[in-house]
């Protein structure tokens, strides 16, 4: 009788507790405030459009462009191969697959820096990685890429590669064509992808 | 010991189980282990061909090599250990007094065979099904439980020669 | 943060080496119970022993209560925990063969081999009859593989089905085995018997 008695009297006040206590579900790759704080400071969510030109002409197949504007602006000009992801959509189960996953860079771009930066905010505070921002937006992307300044003929090298680049990006994408120069690669700035590290399944049964 | 404090202490190792592995206890996996290896030992042509030696060998090159197969080992080791503790270490067959040796040794061997069978349909026995899906609170240990225990108390008239 | 082999904390073969020794405390708290003894695995069903009544629900509502607190507290991530999948006639059909392979042969795998460690000859037998029971299905396994793969029904938990959370079903579990304790000690005086002694 003892025994019983000491046994309910233990396990019944926890099962209260238990039950009365909501499950706790935070998951353990979440992002606290203070990372994420610390990430912002970094700033190193940021891609120029001089690399992600790179990578559009050289054919990069880990590079995945997405659009966060709304669907009708996507639909007037948006980059090639970019999909269209609205930033008030974000979140919605269809995109997960996009937005959480360890084999392409995905890279936000809106018109300025703002949409792009919040959809990687949100994304982040998730614990996705490989997502990025595409600094200036497609107005900095217009001046850069598509309508390069010419640089006079005593700049350093450094300034007519990258002419001659955002040149060939412009051409790649529509704009004028360029004279052909001795193609030589901007020494490589491409972040890398990071592995999602998958967490092995147990076997179990019997 | 007393069977409270003795549940407690399975509730315990049932919990250290889940921490390590993520999987809790369990039994006829073991077995079943023991009779792929040996079929495959003796006839492995055989084991090849037929459908259920198949689907278990892709996924597992030694079936011996399996968590559940060292667990049982283990528990061999813990009972014995207990046993001598207590004392308890005879080889006897126990029954009910009213019948011989060889029926209870029979009906053993039955009761085995049913047993074996219904383990692998149910895919888990009392241990692994039963115990540990109803630890996680899964549906299935709940039915396997319900199962097991009523068809036994509503068998257990009709073999009640053999215990009472 | 466990489960321990899923964060890789250990390695694969350490949680091999941890199964022979989870094993030993399995099979050593089996034993000390006295779940070694078929009589007694029988007793639950004529009501002279429910030993067994006792110890198995009192681990599952432990294990049950313990795994919630452990989640609570950050110890373990329960979306890694295995649960069985169910599939809803093999397991019933399967249960309702190992309830009368139960009361014919008064043991059940896990106490079969611990009752065979301390050299009872029944014990032996049943293992026996079990690899050919085992035997027998993976031979026939095509005659009964569209049985045995019916229902799937993924892997449902029963706070689910319920729609309660956990906590309140371990506790509702609580109470049910509780009550079912007092039933337990009040059957085992009512049909106790003359040559069965009850050593607790």
């Amino acid at each position: 009788m003892k025994a019983r008695l000491i046994l309910a009297s233990t396990l019944i006040p926890l099962g209260l507790i238990i039950a009365a206590v909501p499950e706790n579900t935070t998951k353990p790759y979440k992002l606290t405030a203070e990372q994420l704080l610390e990430e912002v400071n970094n700033g190193t969510q940021f891609l120029s459009p001089d690399e992600v030109a790179d990578m559009i002409v050289n054919k990069d197949p880990s590079l995945q462009l997405i659009d966060v504007r709304s669907v009708a602006e996507y639909e007037k000009f948006s980059l090639p191969n970019s999909i269209n992801i609205p930033l008030v959509d974000i979140l919605s189960p269809e995109w997960e697959s996009y937005i959480n996953q360890d084999v392409k860079l995905n890279v936000f771009y809106s018109n300025g820096t703002n949409d792009a930066n919040q959809a990687w905010m949100i994304t982040r505070q998730l614990g996705y990685a490989n997502n990025y921002v595409l600094t200036g937006g497609l107005n900095y992307w217009t001046e850069t890429v598509m309508n390069p300044e010419a640089p006079g003929n005593a700049s350093p090298n450094e300034e007519i590669l990258k002419y001659n680049l955002r040149k060939g990006a412009g051409m790649a994408l529509g704009g004028e064509a360029a004279e052909t120069a001795p193609q030589m690669s901007v020494p490589g700035t491409k972040p890398p992808v990071q592995k999602r590290e998958t967490k092995k399944r147990v076997q179990g049964g019997c | 010991m007393n069977p409270y404090l003795g549940g407690v202490l399975l509730g315990l190792v049932l919990i250290v189980a889940f921490w390590v592995s993520g999987r809790g206890l369990g039994a006829s996996g073991a077995a079943r282990s023991g009779v792929i290896a040996g079929v495959k030992a003796i006839a492995p042509g055989h084991a090849e061909n037929t459908a259920f030696y198949q689907g278990f060998l892709t996924t597992h090159a030694n079936p011996l090599n399996d968590w559940l197969v060292y667990q049982m080992l283990g528990v061999i080791v813990g009972g014995f250990l207990s046993g001598s503790i207590a004392g308890r270490l005879k080889f006897q067959v126990e029954k009910s007094p009213k019948i011989t040796n060889k029926t209870r040794l029979l009906f053993a061997a039955l009761g085995g065979a049913f047993f074996g069978f219904g383990s692998q349909l149910g895919r888990g026995c009392t241990s692994g099904s039963a115990l540990t899906g109803m630890a996680v609170l899964s549906l299935s240990g709940f039915l396997s439980m319900a199962a097991i225990f009523g068809t036994a108390f509503g068998l257990a008239y009709f073999a009640r020669k053999l215990w009472i | 943060m466990g489960p321990l082999v899923v964060y890789e904390i250990i390695s694969e073969n350490t949680n091999l080496l941890l199964a022979f020794i989870i094993g030993i405390g399995f099979g050593f708290v089996l034993e000390a119970n006295g779940f070694s003894s078929s009589r007694r695995l029988a007793g639950m069903f004529y009501g002279y022993d429910t030993t067994v009544l006792k110890v198995f629900f009192t681990a599952a509502i432990v294990g049950s209560v313990g795994l919630l607190f452990m989640s609570l507290f950050n110890w373990i991530d329960l979306s890694y925990i295995y649960i069985n999948p169910t599939y809803l006639y093999s397991t019933i059909g399967g249960g309702v063969i190992m309830g009368a392979g139960f009361i014919m042969g008064g043991y059940c795998p896990g106490t079969s081999f611990c009752a065979a460690s301390i050299g009872k000859l029944d014990a032996f037998a049943f293992v026996g009859g079990m690899f050919i029971g085992i035997f027998i299905f993976a031979e026939g396994y095509p005659l009964w593989e569209n049985f045995y793969n019916a229902q799937f029904m993924g892997t449902p938990l029963l706070n689910e089905m319920i729609g309660a959370s956990r906590g309140l079903l371990t506790l509702v579990i609580i109470l049910i085995a509780l009550g079912m304790f007092w039933v337990g000690e009040w059957a085992e005086k009512k049909f106790s018997r003359d040559d069965y002694k009850l050593n607790q």
